[in-house]
């Protein structure tokens, strides 16, 4: 069996590289690729976005469709996770640990046991955990410049490298360094999971609900010129808010995506002990 | 409205997951009647986007306004109108007759489950739509990932596993499909399949247009399950839930030769699938290969959810093998086929949900006594077995008639004697199956004290949509001179005799 994949590696790999022979010589400007449709993106980008990096307008203007069911394909994703992993049934774990806050003395609770209520005692993750002020100290200091960064990301992808997925994924990284330099509780604390759920079809939403009023105003879908009335400006610099638009909800679908995949693998679906 | 059917009937389902996923956490009582909305609007919009194919022709539609090649566009023609309501309406149906097991197996998940089946419905609509051979890919990617998820749900033990292999599979076949596009990319430059079409007759002696078209193809078979690589198919299939596989197995394959047909018309023409590259006849044998394994491991099966699965895989080569005889009636046969083999196969697998949501397994042995105890379940049953036979007036014996007389214009004798071959088949399967339904238990008691298992019929909201997908059979056979003179025929390109 070895050997008959080896072979039809082989013969595929082969079948590519023969096929290079007519390809367009390497960085040929003459190339079908350079001369048929980029032009138009090249030199027309800021005459009919009103978007510097074209980058940008190609993905979220003029190929704006697809990106909108990349979107999609990352919102399936954090779905299937769930559907797959969530396991809803609260079973009570034989045995909890608490950690006097003062003394670091850890508790081991039986299944069935109290521990009085007292602000003393933090609950910890039956791996042995230890109390590690570097890490967390540093996390807490990291965690709001990564979230700032992360918004100049999302909102500079007009001129700049970024964008709503590179700013998504740095803001969901947020979290769950959070969630790891801590633990998942707190960082599902500050994230409950429904509002994560909900934030993650919000984000997508935005996307193909703008692409939708624009139906609505009468234009073809996602034709972000017929947003120019709603948003008080002309039709070029409305395609350009347009993306800005759909950016942020793509900004908000990855972050919550991320967090929401990372918290039912890192648990196997409990939601309650994570990395 | 009716100018933008073309969008509504994708992004209304696509918008309506985001809005059942949400409802999902809010009240999942919502999520069902929310999903019969969203397909039946979509089933609407694609019915009528057909009849506005047929009386006005081809649909163009650009999306955000740019014009193609630029931008991204929609063409829809007679086939794409008749694969559209086709897909459409079976998952509108299939959706009403599973809601009970569906709310029997995942009371909790109700809410993702039904959104990754609009998903899944709204990505097979995408991929059919589309004029574009890049957001082809990216609807497949939506298709396939929501399709892995409903697949792994079923059998606790076996279902993962299966969806992973198929997961592992789809994605080489995915990826195959992306490379080759890639590759006319490189060559054409343009992703709009009318636009790479009209550059494409200069460059059909370029090895890299014939290589894109080669990993087009094997991108695809390996999608649709076309025997040798159809290993993911049978467990994938069997082991899902009975909602996902009567979902799932009626469109994923024939959505996938939808697309090959869609590459050998429109992309490349038949002109270069068929005669520049010489591979028509081992394909054709590829086919005949598929038909008879497909039948053989049929017949080797004890249980009918794995042993159809097995038939959809010989079912598979009938159309691979009809499309590349290269002539009008073999076409019009696979074209004709992908209609009739999805409302074949959703009888098919609403009959095993039906069973299963009663009888709770679907081995041989659980069929003892089935006609007594689910008499018109069993009806439909009989029915679609007719039709995957062949018998007229079900539909099932038309576009096998297409098949054969197109074999036997292209003197491809082989196919003729597979197609017979895999018809007798399909008759031991199903008649061994009647048999054990209508004559078994039988032995245990002797005299004349043996009584008729109590009736123990599925309820009316699984009955309903089996009779309607039924009758539909012996609809679409009675009128298929109609489907073939108005829709198929604009299909196929003149040049083709």
């Amino acid at each position: 069996m070895k050997i008959t994949g080896l072979i039809i590696a082989v013969l595929t790999g082969a079948l590519l590289i023969y096929a290079t022979a007519d390809f367009p010589a390497w960085g040929d400007p003459a190339s079908p690729a350079s001369t048929h449709v980029s032009p138009r993106y090249i030199e027309k980008t800021i005459e009919e976005t009103a978007v510097p990096n074209m980058v940008t307008s190609v993905l979220a203007d003029y190929r704006g469709y697809d990106t909108m069911f990349e979107t999609t394909v990352i919102f399936s994703a954090g779905v299937a996770c769930f559907l797959l992993l969530r396991i809803f049934r609260r079973e009570e774990p034989e045995e909890r640990l608490y950690r006097h806050v003062l003394t670091g003395v850890t508790i081991h609770v039986k299944k069935g046991g109290k521990l009085p209520p007292s602000d003393d005692f933090e609950r910890i993750d039956t791996e042995w955990t230890p109390h590690d002020l570097i890490i967390k100290t540093m996390c807490r200091l990291l965690i709001p410049f990564i979230q700032l960064f992360a918004l100049y990301v999302i909102a500079h992808g007009h001129h700049s490298p970024g964008g709503g997925f590179q700013g998504g994924v740095m803001l969901g990284a947020s979290v769950i360094v959070l969630a790891m330099s801590q633990d998942l509780r707190t960082a599902v604390r500050r994230l409950r999971e429904k509002v994560d759920a909900l934030l993650c079809a919000t984000g997508v939403f935005i996307y193909a609900g703008t692409g939708a009023l624009c139906l609505l105003l009468g234009a073809d879908f996602l034709n972000y010129r017929a947003l120019a009335p709603l948003l008080n400006v002309d039709p070029i610099m409305a395609r350009s808010h347009g993306i800005f638009i759909v950016e942020i909800g793509v900004g908000i679908a990855v972050m919550a995506t991320m967090i929401w995949i990372y918290s039912n693998v890192s648990s196997s679906g409990k939601y309650d002990e994570g990395l | 409205m009716s100018q933008h059917y073309p969008t509504l009937l994708v992004t209304v389902p696509l918008l309506a997951a985001f809005i059942i996923s949400a409802a999902g956490w809010i009240n999942k009582r919502l999520c069902f009647p929310f999903a019969v909305a969203t397909l039946t609007v979509a089933a609407y919009s694609c019915v009528g986007l057909l009849f506005r194919v047929l009386h006005e022709g081809v649909v163009h539609y650009r999306l955000g306004g740019w014009p193609p090649p630029w931008g991204i566009a929609y063409y829809v023609d007679q086939l794409n109108g008749l694969v559209l309501s086709v897909i459409s309406v079976s998952a509108l149906i299939n959706l009403i007759a599973s809601k009970r097991s569906i709310e029997r197996e995942f009371p909790e998940k109700i809410g993702p489950f039904y959104t990754l089946y609009v998903l899944f419905v709204t990505g097979m609509l995408g991929i059919t739509v589309t004029g574009d051979a890049f957001n082809l890919y990216v609807l497949l990617e939506i298709g396939s990932l929501t399709g892995y998820a409903l697949i792994a749900m079923g059998d606790k033990d076996r279902a993962p596993l299966a969806s992973l292999n198929y997961l592992y599979m789809g994605t080489i076949g995915a990826c195959f499909y992306l490379l080759g596009v890639g590759y006319l990319y490189i060559v054409t430059g343009s992703l709009n399949m009318v636009d790479i079409a009209s550059i494409l007759p200069g460059l059909y002696q370029s090895k890299a247009v014939m290589t894109a078209f080669i990993i087009c193809m094997v991108g695809m078979w390996i999608k649709m399950a076309f025997f040798p690589l159809h290993g993911w198919l049978p467990n994938a299939y069997t082991f899902a839930p009975s909602a996902s596989s009567s979902l799932i197995a009626p469109l994923m394959t024939k959505v996938m030769i939808y697309v090959m047909i869609r590459f050998i018309l429109t992309v490349f023409t038949p002109k270069f699938a068929f005669s520049t590259l010489a591979v028509s006849d081992s394909v054709v044998w590829l086919a005949v290969i598929a038909i008879v394994m497909g039948a053989i491991f049929a017949l080797a099966q004890r249980d009918l959810k794995k042993m159809l699965t097995y038939i959809i895989v010989a079912e598979v080569g009938y159309m691979v093998g009809g499309a590349w005889l290269g002539n009008r009636a073999g076409m019009t046969g696979a074209i004709l086929h992908i209609v009739n083999d999805a409302l074949m196969t959703l009888c098919a697998f609403l009959v095993v949900g039906n069973i299963v949501y009663k009888v709770k397994g679907y081995s041989f042995e659980d069929l003892k006594g089935l006609f007594s105890k689910m008499p018109f379940t069993m009806g439909a049953f009989v029915i679609g077995a007719l039709s995957i036979i062949g018998v007229p007036p079900t539909c099932g014996f038309f576009s096998k008639w297409y098949l054969i007389s197109g074999a036997i214009q292209a003197s491809h004798y082989g196919f003729v004697v597979a197609l017979l071959f895999s018809s007798l088949v399909n008759v031991v399967l199903f008649f061994r199956i009647i048999e054990i339904g209508y004559y078994e238990p039988f032995g245990d008691h002797h005299g004349h004290d043996h009584h008729p298992e109590p009736m123990a019929e599925a309820p009316l909201s699984m009955l309903v949509p089996l009779f309607i997908v039924a009758a539909g059979l012996v609809l679409v056979g009675l009128y298929t001179g109609d489907i073939v003179n108005h829709i198929i025929q604009f299909v196929i390109p003149k040049g083709l005799l």
